[in-house]
């Protein structure tokens, strides 16, 4: 009588595979629902599908230089005259609503996937800046608002007092 | 005499460095046409290719890079190439497709053939 490996060399060679798969899949699982929770002011994340009825929240990106924060925004098929966006000093506004452009049809027959309706989003600005030095312009189907940052935020010294 | 020649490897390699998306659509079907709204933002207009080959509408669509200077902060969309295709099937008219780029929406319109539309035969009286 021999004793006989209770795994294969076949199964013990996928083994390793198999297992990185798994946690691969349980971090990415993870990665989800920590992105989905710590984010409470954003009921969903931005990529949930119209059809999970997420409300919209279009996709921003932002950068800063020295001396301005450049905010775009995906908005396509949007009017430009329906967006507003408005600056406070530390924050930046974008709403508006897209109007669907699709035409309806009476049997049916439409399969969806753009967002429509209103939309809105509040997007924290890195620093400071002048509200009255905003540009707002929209291109393609993406808004781009360049904000100057306002040269007493840039450098300013709180001071910290002692009790 | 040498010639410098780009290897088949690395271009396609640097093709594939850049991220494709698939867009997002609207199709509606209207019986003597089949609409199509494709979201395209970024694109620019002279890089869209819509082709139409064996019942498949193709669309593709060039994204200049994105030129951010200075630093990013957040980004919550990727900037690449669009790409989808459709299995349409026979009974259109390739050479009535219309394709309209607007605000970042690129609307396809696809008409059927006049042949497999359903035709209302009037009845006389004989």
């Amino acid at each position: 009588m021999s004793l006989i490996p209770f795994r294969t060399k076949r199964a013990s060679g996928m083994e390793p595979g198999s297992l990185a798969t798994l946690t691969d899949f349980r971090n990415e699982m993870n990665r989800l629902f920590e992105g989905f929770f710590s984010r409470p002011l954003e009921p969903m994340p931005a990529w949930f599908p119209p059809a999970f009825g997420g409300p919209w929240l279009p996709a921003i990106d932002v950068s800063e230089t020295d001396t301005l924060v450049r905010v775009r925004c995906e908005l396509p098929g949007v009017d430009p005259k329906d967006v507003d966006v408005s600056v406070s000093e530390d924050r930046l506004v974008i709403a508006g609503e897209k109007k669907s452009a699709a035409e309806t049809t009476t049997d049916g027959m439409t399969h969806r996937e753009a967002h429509y309706g209103s939309f809105s989003r509040a997007i924290p600005l890195p620093e400071a800046v002048d509200p009255a030095k905003v540009s707002a312009k929209y291109d393609k189907g993406v808004l781009i608002v360049e904000m100057t940052k306002s040269p007493s935020g840039t450098s300013r010294k709180i001071p910290v007092q002692a009790a | 005499m040498t010639t410098e020649t780009v290897s088949p490897e690395t271009a396609p390699a640097e093709k594939a460095a850049r991220a494709t998306f698939r867009p997002n659509v609207d199709i509606t079907d209207f019986g003597t046409e089949v609409v199509i709204h494709a979201d395209l933002p970024g694109a620019r207009r002279d890089g869209i290719d819509v082709t139409f080959e064996d019942g498949v509408l193709s669309l593709a669509a060039d994204v200049p890079p994105r030129d951010v200077p200075g630093t990013a902060i957040r980004r919550e969309y990727g900037v690449g190439d669009y790409r989808r295709s459709f299995r349409l099937g026979e009974g259109f008219d390739a050479s009535r497709i219309t394709a309209d780029y607007r605000d970042g929406v690129l609307t396809m319109k696809v008409p059927r053939l006049a042949a497999v539309l359903p035709r209302k035969i009037s009845v006389t009286a004989g």
